[in-house]
């Protein structure tokens, strides 16, 4: 029983991080550790002990100081285990990390006084001191994380299989608040779900043939590119297409996931896509590196078995290090690694831009290395918890009973799209709402019948719009009335289609082809930049009008200018809308709004 | 105490041997020209690409195969007068474009003014799949199949020895006819449908002068004759007539495994199946609970789980069989499907059960072959039915006078 007793604790410093044990043998020595340890517990040690201790202390009447004191230590050996066990180390509470040095550095004490204990005294109390303090000095080390990135990229993989994307309802049991966030996201729903994109790459296969495909899914379906899928697909409810446009909580995942396990794949950008990118820049489409098969996985993580499943999760609680290194990286901080898909270039030798929201971040004043008060990351603001249409780092935990952090990074992708995720989640568009208004300032003024507006682009760390600032809508809409309410000047309306009236003039760019022609729908076919009215960070823009009969004016005149915005002009939607005619218009939203009065 | 030790140490080492014992290697290694040559010498070929090959293989002469006819016969596909209420056509189940050559139809779907189209064929118009691609198929006034049969498709179905799911059709002509007068599918009577075309002059002129007269049988050898012009061709075809570079090396391997493990035992013919009716599942499944899995991690999930079939004492197949469909005489008997253009005839079998190409290989091996398919193997299977897909061949079909 010594030996078996000397083999787990063998076992469990062996995990200890100065081994730096390569993962394989790493998640067997766990498991086992922990698998033995509590079969031991159970059926040998916790007999024998009360046995021995009821022989020799109720019976006998013995005294042994070591004896009490090697009781002693194993009560708390085995409390702080069922607690690493049941809870966890997760970081939010006290109690895991206390029980984690308690059992580490328990173990020791224990080992002294089994040793003490025995019958014949073994020479070994300076060794186990040695090792002892030993091991304090090394108490802060973390495993390498060199070591763990020392894994090659996948080479000589010609793809991944299904089962190689854990899906990402598997992280909902852990990382509950997250995966909510992220569910009702648009990084969640940029395929099957998102009625744009699927009619935009279907157009994009009939007008460029079917390969072209590729170009879309680089970034918008990594798993689906990476398994050998051809092309996107959506879900179908027997003959019927599922309401996806309104479904929330990504209920359709979770009991795919229950049905099928992994054998499924979760199409579009999962929680392992963007959480097991090791590089990632911005020098061309789907820039990355991903390392989905090579992972450092805890026992039974893979299992499609419930228990085996729990028995993984715990074992990964008791001793989260290595789970956290494997999906995190210091690179997730930094712009340069959304680069890799929020600067798109065209697939030929051109390699046009047509988004180049990291190259307008790179160069707008937001990018301050030199100065760490001014510099913001894309994560800053994206990633930041609004309140009160201000930025209110969230206060709270990223695993459940995990570690109070103060700035969460919360996963809404708040951006610009507060439409489709808003079907959804009310919350999501309040959140992308509240970005948006913090993102201009307008101010107006009338000199000589001539109106003078001005916007400035004051919160966004890039042109405004950017993205696919062709299919964004941001515009002035101008009403001036005169002293009796008469309406002498009137620009940015909405015609009868919904269209956007033509008058107004949206800061947007324009793709058009080789003859100058707008490319309308198909993007793809950008040869020319017909035009580009788009306000680069920290710049203002001033709009000027002319009033028409600007001499027979009765004053005082009263302005209200709104700055509109409208994710997707109504001709993009009603095209997506003959292939899902449940599709609600988007609404305009008023950014900034202000009225003002002018005399003579 | 040393007896168990003993023993269990003779455990681990006859685990270990047994796992020594296994076979890792393939069975055959094929070049390319070796893979070709095993290919044709198992009944499989290439699709025809010229008229006289294409008469030579469906066995015809030029007679009853001419432009008049096809043209007549695709009039025909896509009439909306020959279904009881005149909403649907052959190609509103079986969809397919009627100018195969116009490669605007979705764009212009998506912008024209009209808006003449359900939202499914606006985006799946473009497939060319000939399907539907529900679970089940949806006739006239929207009656369902009382089987939950799923729609098949018409590209090469002229090529098939049998027709429909249990095999008991034997010509295209005799299915154009039956699917016409079928109360779930066009629901017209023979008479109705020939005095409906009758009313039509100009339908009256073009059976005048394919046929001499208009008549129920001619409606059917009218629409066969276009269906025998629904061939296509793809990267599997351009193999076999021996380009070695169609094929990628992971789909020349899913063609290795599909000779090799005897996926082609059925699936044979020009058409890779369609030539026979089988038995499915092979075996008796589920007679007792199923337990053949229970310790196999990586297949579980595979199986279509979404309903309790493990807790049934009996239920003849391995996913849910919705509409309870039993194959031809009730005996699990079922013309082998098709294989070309699988990857764009989603939801599979019978009755759609299921959804994925993917589980639909997995089941494949193990009820038809006695195999559990590595995720390798089915991957590389799946990139060779991928190799399976064509275009229609536009054949130039000559006149009735025989011109060009």
């Amino acid at each position: 029983m010594k030996i078996l007793i000397i083999i787990m604790f063998l076992s469990g410093i062996l995990q200890y991080s100065i081994f730096d044990l390569s993962w394989e043998y790493f998640r067997t020595v766990q498991a086992m550790h922990i698998m033995g340890s509590i079969a031991i517990a159970l059926f040998l040690l916790i007999p024998y002990v009360n046995m021995h201790t009821y022989e020799f202390m109720v019976v006998k009447k013995v005294k042994s100081l070591s004896g009490i004191m090697l009781g002693i230590t194993l009560f708390f050996i085995i409390i702080s285990g069922i607690y690493l066990f049941l809870v966890g180390n997760r970081g939010g509470d006290i109690f895991g990390t206390l029980s984690f040095y308690v059992h580490l550095y328990g173990s020791f004490v224990l080992l002294y006084f089994l040793f003490s204990h025995a019958r014949k005294k073994f020479h070994a109390k300076p060794l186990v001191v040695l090792f002892f303090a030993l091991s304090l000095t090394f108490v802060d080390s973390s495993y390498a994380n060199e070591k763990l990135t020392n894994i090659k990229i996948e080479e000589g993989l010609d793809g991944y299989h299904n089962e190689d994307w854990t899906s990402s309802a598997k992280c909902k049991s852990c990382h509950e608040e997250i995966f909510n966030q992220w569910a009702d996201s648009n990084h969640h729903h940029l395929v099957g779900t998102n009625p744009y994109y699927m009619v935009m790459e279907n157009l994009a296969g009939a007008d460029m043939g079917e390969e072209f495909r590729q170009w879309c899914m680089g970034c918008h379906n990594p798993s689906a590119v990476t398994t050998g899928e051809k092309r996107t697909t959506h879900e179908m409810d027997g003959s019927l297409m599922p309401n996806i446009l309104f479904e929330s909580g990504s209920k359709r995942l979770l009991e795919d996931f229950k049905a099928h396990g992994n054998s499924r794949l979760e199409q579009g950008v999962s929680c392992v896509a963007c959480h097991r990118i090791t590089e990632a820049d911005s020098k061309g489409n789907s820039a990355y590196t991903l390392k989905i098969r090579d992972r450092e996985k805890y026992a039974f993580e893979d299992s499609n078995s419930e228990v085996e499943q729990w028995l993984s999760e715990k074992f990964i609680n008791s001793n989260p290090q290595v789970h956290k290194d494997s999906y995190s990286n210091k690179l997730y901080k930094k712009s340069s690694y959304c680069a890799s898909c929020h600067d798109e270039f065209l697939p030929d030798s051109s390699k046009r831009a047509v988004v180049s929201t990291f190259k307008e971040w790179e160069k707008s004043p937001f990018n301050n290395p030199k100065d760490p008060t001014k510099h913001k990351d894309c994560i800053d603001c994206h990633m930041t918890y609004l309140k009160d249409g201000e930025f209110a780092p969230l206060k709270g935990h990223s695993t459940d009973g995990g570690v109070i952090k103060d700035d969460v990074k919360v996963h809404y992708f708040s951006g610009s799209n507060h439409f489709l995720s808003g079907l959804k989640s009310k919350e999501h568009e309040d959140q992308t709402l509240q970005l948006l208004r913090t993102s201009a300032k307008i101010d107006i003024d009338i000199v000589d019948g001539n109106i003078l507006v001005g916007v400035k682009n004051v919160g966004a760390g890039h042109h405004l719009p950017t993205g696919v600032s062709d299919f964004r809508e941001l515009w002035l809409d101008i009403t001036v009335t005169d002293a009796k309410e008469e309406v002498v000047f009137s620009s940015g309306k909405l015609q009868e289609d919904g269209n956007l009236g033509l008058d107004a003039r949206p800061f947007m760019k324009v793709f058009g082809d080789e003859d100058s022609k707008p490319v309308g729908l198909m993007f793809w076919r950008y040869k020319k930049m017909i035009s580009d009215t788009r306000i680069p960070a920290g710049q203002r823009r001033v709009e000027s009008y002319e009033i028409a009969d600007a001499k027979n004016l009765e004053y005082p005149l009263k302005a209200v200018v709104k700055l509109n915005f409208r994710i997707y002009p109504q001709w993009v939607t009603d095209a997506v809308k003959r292939a899902y005619p449940q599709l609600p218009n988007p609404d305009v939203v008023t950014l900034e709004k202000i009225e003002k009065s002018f005399g003579k | 105490m040393r007896f168990f030790i003993g023993a269990f140490a003779f455990i681990v080492l006859l685990l270990f041997s047994v796992s020594l014992l296994l076979p890792t290697k393939e069975k055959r290694v094929f070049s390319d020209d070796s893979l070709r040559e095993a290919a044709l010498s198992r009944d499989m070929s290439s699709t025809p690409k010229t008229y006289d090959e294409l008469l030579k293989l469906l066995q015809i002469d030029k007679e009853s195969l001419f432009r008049e006819k096809v043209d007549l016969g695709r009039d025909l596909y896509f009439e909306k007068a020959l279904s009881k209420s005149s909403d649907v056509s052959c190609a509103t189940c079986h969809v397919l474009s009627k100018d195969l050559k116009d490669k605007n139809i979705y764009l212009d779907a998506l912008t024209s003014k009209v808006n003449d189209k359900t939202d499914c064929v606006v985006c799946h118009l473009s497939d060319l799949s000939a399907t539907d691609r529900f679970e089940t198929s949806i006739g006239d006034g929207g009656r369902e199949n009382p089987f939950h049969l799923n729609t098949l498709t018409t590209l090469n179905a002229a090529l098939a020895k049998y027709q429909t799911w249990s095999g008991s059709v034997k010509s295209v002509e005799e299915q154009v006819g039956l699917s016409i007068r079928d109360a779930s599918q066009m629901n017209l009577s023979s008479d109705e449908a020939v005095k409906r075309l009758s009313l039509d002059v100009s339908y009256m002129k073009k059976f005048e002068g394919v046929y001499g007269e208009l008549n129920f049988k001619n409606i059917e050898d009218a629409i066969a004759a276009y269906l025998k012009t629904l061939i296509t061709r793809g990267d599997y075809d351009r193999f076999l007539d021996g380009d070695n570079d169609a094929m990628n090396k992971k789909a020349k391997k899913g063609l290795a495994h599909f000779l090799n493990f005897g996926c082609k035992g059925c699936h044979t013919g020009v058409s890779v199946g369609g030539q026979s009716i089988q038995k499915f599942p092979l075996r008796d499944y589920n007679s007792v609970v199923d337990v053949t899995n229970s310790f196999n991690e990586s297949q579980k999930g595979r199986e279509v789980s979404t309903f309790d079939f493990n807790a049934k004492m009996y239920h003849p197949f391995p996913f849910e069989n919705k509409g309870g469909f039993m194959g031809k005489d009730g005996q699990r008997l079922f013309r082998v499907p098709m294989l070309r253009n699988v990857t764009k005839t989603s939801p599979y079998f019978h009755n759609g059960g299921v959804a994925k190409l993917r589980e639909a290989v997995h089941l494949m091996g193990k009820h038809q072959l006695g195999m559990n398919l590595t995720n390798t193997q089915i991957d590389e299977i799946v990139e060779f039915l991928r190799a399976l897909e064509g275009d229609v061949v536009e054949f130039e079909i000559p006149s009735k006078k025989g011109e060009l």
